[in-house]
């Protein structure tokens, strides 16, 4: 049992914490200027601005805003693809089940480095290897594609049921006919869904691939942004949004059309 | 064929343990004739599994030794296993994604070529044998329904497919009717029997004390890793077998 004195010297010390915590926020948002007042009635005269400048959205320049979402679209279409493609074989690499540490280790070092680069460090990477356009945000979308689809994909290997693992290896077959019957098939509900919230992903960050010169509806939402042209950028935005939850219906019909069941019930005799 | 001087299967002396609170298994021995159902009885966590696992060499002895027709299992997380000795465990194992008979198919990817079995190209001799297999289980009209749409008794039946598809010398079934119903569980290991009677030596781990009188030749009993009893089927009752799950 405690006595009275500890317990209450540990009331005062959690009212303590508690006291610290509320004074490093203040002092935190005193640093980041948001207890400043005149500055945070500049903010809110510029919001108006900005809201006010937003509607009505204007529609003149849809068919120009159409054709770069086709492009974004088409950069998230590609670089997913891409990085998919490139992610599967490194995860199984990365996948213990059929390597030990002296190839798993390296193969995930590689894949937690291509994670550390932001999508859009990558896009200004590109944009200085290829050019300005599209290919280099298809190529950034790839890279950032793989490092994290190959972490998840090896994951979710790691996930499979162990007794599917070891019913297959009994019969005797090799390591890549493992993953070719039985990983990848009984991972297939989570590749699935992986690949399609990584496309969804993809269409978001390729729109802001533009600010960078990497293609896409980016390039014309930053120059509505720098010309204050924000009922054109509102347009933009709408059309994005669209798109966004367009793709996120289609990826319900996907998802309904080819993932098995997950309980797999038995039916009756 | 199996040789006159060594049993189907030979465990000696098996030890092995797992991290602590979970029992494994104290000194087994026992052997697995040619043409016999050996049924492995226990409680939950008396080491039946972990016996099999030992048997199939997924899992490797801390001492002790297993010999499949004479010649010494080996284990190792990523080695490659023998064919020759099938493993059905509890939850048969089956690959929910493929279709019936490609998890049919799988049971010979140890003797098809590596290359053209990655592109899903299997000979055509392999087609026709796991068609015939399938036939033969009475389930030939399921070859292209998924896994996953088939009933208790029919997945049970493509495990046993996959098992007789790896031409094996030797079956080990992990508990693989224990949540079928009698009859369902009847018909299962009636094929067993006439596996076995081809002359597979089959060893069927179990807690179903009625499965012995009418499927078993010889009966090991296991209690909290231990052999405690080892005996032809014919000497002894279903009363002494329970005696011995229990004592």
């Amino acid at each position: 049992m405690m006595g009275r004195a500890p317990r209450v010297l540990a009331a005062w010390l959690r009212r303590a914490i508690v006291l610290a915590l509320i004074v490093a926020l203040i002092g935190t948002l005193h640093n980041v200027g948001l207890l400043d007042p005149e500055r945070l009635l500049r903010a809110a005269r510029n919001l108006a601005i900005f809201g006010a400048g937003l509607f009505p959205p204007n529609p003149s320049t849809l068919p120009t805003l159409g054709a770069a979402m086709l492009e974004t679209i088409q950069i998230a279409f590609a670089g997913t693809a891409i990085g998919f493609a490139l992610a599967v074989p490194l995860a199984l690499l990365a996948c213990p089940l059929l390597f030990g540490p002296v190839v798993t280790a390296p193969v995930k070092l590689v894949l937690a480095l291509v994670r550390t680069v932001p999508a859009l460090f990558w896009a200004i990477v590109f944009v200085v290897a290829v050019g300005f356009g599209p290919a280099a945000g298809t190529l950034a979308v790839a890279v950032y594609s793989l490092g994290y689809l190959g972490k998840l994909l090896y994951e979710t290997f790691d996930g499979v049921d162990p007794e599917v693992i070891e019913a297959v290896r009994s019969v005797g077959c090799s390591r890549a006919q493992l993953a070719r019957y039985a990983l990848l098939p009984e991972a297939a509900n989570g590749i699935l869904a992986l690949l399609l919230f990584m496309f969804e992903y993809n269409v978001r960050a390729s729109s802001i691939m533009g600010f960078v010169g990497a293609g896409g509806i980016g390039f014309y939402l930053v120059g509505y942004i720098q010309l204050l042209r924000y009922d054109l950028l509102l347009s933009g935005l709408l059309l994005t949004l669209g798109v966004v939850i367009l793709i996120d219906r289609l990826s319900a019909v996907v998802r309904r059309m080819f993932l098995v069941p997950v309980a797999s019930p038995v039916p009756a005799e | 064929m199996t040789s006159p001087n060594h049993p189907a299967l030979e465990a000696t002396n098996l030890w092995f343990a797992y991290g602590a609170g979970r029992s494994g298994l104290h000194g087994v021995s026992f052997a697995a004739e040619a043409g016999e159902i050996t049924m492995v009885l226990g409680a939950s966590g008396s080491g039946k599994t972990t016996l099999l696992k030992l048997c199939k060499g997924l899992l490797g002895p801390q001492r002790g030794e297993v010999c499949v027709l004479g010649r010494p299992v080996v284990a190792g997380r990523r080695q490659r296993l023998d064919p020759a000795v099938a493993y059905i465990p509890q939850h048969l194992g089956l690959v929910r994604n493929l279709a019936v008979l490609d998890n049919v198919l799988t049971g010979a990817l140890a003797r098809v070529a590596q290359l053209p079995s990655l592109l899903r190209h299997l000979p055509a001799v392999e087609h026709r044998r796991a068609h015939a297999l399938l036939e033969r289980l009475g389930i030939g009209h399921k070859a292209d329904e998924k896994v996953h749409a088939l009933s208790g008794g029919e997945r049970q039946r493509v495990a046993i497919a996959r098992a007789l598809m790896q031409e094996p010398r030797l079956l080990l079934a992990d508990e693989f009717v224990s949540q079928l119903d009698v009859h369902t569980s009847r018909d299962i290991l009636t094929i067993v029997r006439g596996i076995a009677d081809g002359g597979v030596a089959a060893v069927v781990a179990t807690h179903e004390l009625d499965l012995i009188d009418r499927y078993a030749d010889a009966v090991i009993v296991l209690r909290e890793g231990r052999k405690v009893l080892d005996r032809r089927a014919k000497a002894g009752s279903v009363a002494d077998f329970a005696l011995a799950l229990r004592a």
